[in-house]
């Protein structure tokens, strides 16, 4: 039934083409070539594993119906972050009201504990604390900024300014420079 | 502290640094400070204690945040959820031709004097792959102490945004719908985009009906007369069935 209908809807859109679709083979080509950095990203925002992975998921459902209805291909690559970055804060907001409601005093920091166990040496946990005491636009920053996108690309991303990209990774950059000089 | 270089004794400032190192500067001032770096160890060194922290933020990255959980499962659920889309919705307007749309047209024109009515009073419904509706862990007794039609905080831009993405709409459109809740958060709904849809203003099963629903389901669930998750299950799956359930036949 559902491969039949398929076959239908891919005889009104032209393509004839019984199975699964060049877009779907797409998307799936760049699933393949981003989870593993937006995972990365989005444990460095704190997000448990299961959750990065349900919203790796959406993203690229969102880039299947981006695609599909046509719309830009310019910088896919910021798009996915984009997308990645929002559902995110949307996860965290979420996480934030469950604790209100459950109110049971054990709000554990889902991203802390796997950190913990994965960061070996001291001076390493160190710097993470450091890390993790930046402001948390900072963080996203050099985040991004280590996935290799350039000051523009973070800004959009992020939705602030050229110069809030730089100061950012100045003020973070300085401070981890300083707490590696005092180890 | 360091500044913009301008005096003969200045240094370089860390942003001017970090941008020559990340190539973030113009032809010109990259020149100058090139021609600074080359003349001033102070700032060659500071130059290089930037770069350190660099690399051990890169370090510390790839081993607090490595994924850690094997991929296989997950590239094959993306694999059908994308197999699923792809059935479940309509495609793309720009790709149909002429003949395949007036098939359509007449598939349509069918359909619509075989069913009649019901298309019409089907109304508006959630997208269940994209909308399934989640639940919060809440107990009957937070349900119960806020009221059925109590605020709740507004719905952000971006994520209403999402939601037409998701729904393959035009944000241009996005006017002509309220983003709500499928299960409402009153009746212990979550605050996640998998819980929320596009319902338009202008249909018939608008908002304003969903809402005397959500008030009539607050009050069973409350005075007991109707277990919580069977309000939360009746709602998500097909709310307008369960308003001719709960409410009555008619708007």
């Amino acid at each position: 039934m559902g491969s039949s209908l398929q076959a239908v809807v891919g005889l009104l859109v032209g393509t004839g083409r019984p199975g699964r679709s060049a877009l779907e083979e797409e998307v799936t080509a760049f699933y393949d070539a981003f989870r593993g950095p937006l995972l990365r990203y989005l444990a460095s925002m704190r997000i448990a594993p299961a959750d990065g992975e349900e919203i790796v998921q959406e993203v690229f459902l969102a880039l299947f119906r981006h695609l599909r209805d046509g719309k830009s291909r310019a910088n896919l690559r910021g798009w996915l972050f984009r997308v990645a970055h929002n559902l995110a804060l949307k996860n965290r907001h979420a996480k934030v009201r469950h604790a209100v409601v459950e109110a049971s005093g054990e709000s554990v920091d889902p991203g802390m504990n796997p950190e913990q166990l994965a960061v070996g040496n001291q001076r390493q946990a160190r710097l993470l604390a450091v890390l993790r005491a930046l402001p948390e636009q900072d963080q996203y920053c050099l985040s991004l900024r280590a996935e290799g996108f350039r000051y523009r690309e973070i800004a959009e991303i992020l939705g602030i300014s050229l110069g809030s990209v730089a100061n950012a990774l100045e003020r973070s950059l300085s401070r981890l420079s300083r707490a590696g000089g005092e180890a | 502290m360091r500044t913009r270089l301008s005096g003969a004794d200045s240094h370089l400032s860390d942003a001017d640094l970090i941008r020559l190192a990340d190539g973030e500067l113009g032809s010109g001032s990259a020149r100058s400070v090139l021609g600074h770096l080359e003349a001033c160890w102070q700032c060659r060194a500071r130059l290089r204690e930037l770069e350190g922290a660099i690399s051990e933020f890169v370090r510390l990255r790839e081993e607090a945040f490595a994924p850690a959980i094997p991929a296989a499962g997950a590239r094959a659920m993306l694999r059908a959820r994308l197999s699923e889309e792809a059935r479940t919705t309509t495609p793309g307007r720009f790709h149909i031709s002429i003949p395949a749309l007036a098939t359509g047209l007449l598939v349509l024109v069918a359909m619509l004097v075989t069913f009649g009515g019901t298309v019409n009073a089907d109304g508006p419904k959630p997208r269940l792959s994209i909308t399934p509706g989640e639940t919060r862990p809440v107990s009957l007794a937070e349900v119960c102490a806020s009221s059925a039609d109590s605020a709740a905080d507004p719905i952000p831009e971006s994520v209403r945004l999402q939601v037409f993405a998701a729904y393959g709409m035009d944000p241009a459109q996005a006017d002509a719908y309220e983003v709500d809740y499928l299960i409402t958060p009153e009746l212990g709904g979550a605050y996640t985009v998998r819980n929320l849809w596009p319902q338009p203003y202008s249909a018939r099963w608008n908002a304003r009906v969903k809402d005397r629903l959500e008030h009539r389901l607050h009050q069973l669930v409350c005075s007991g007369q109707l277990d919580l998750h069977a309000a939360q299950r009746d709602i998500s799956t097909d709310w307008i069935g369960a308003y001719r359930k709960y409410v009555g036949p008619g708007i």
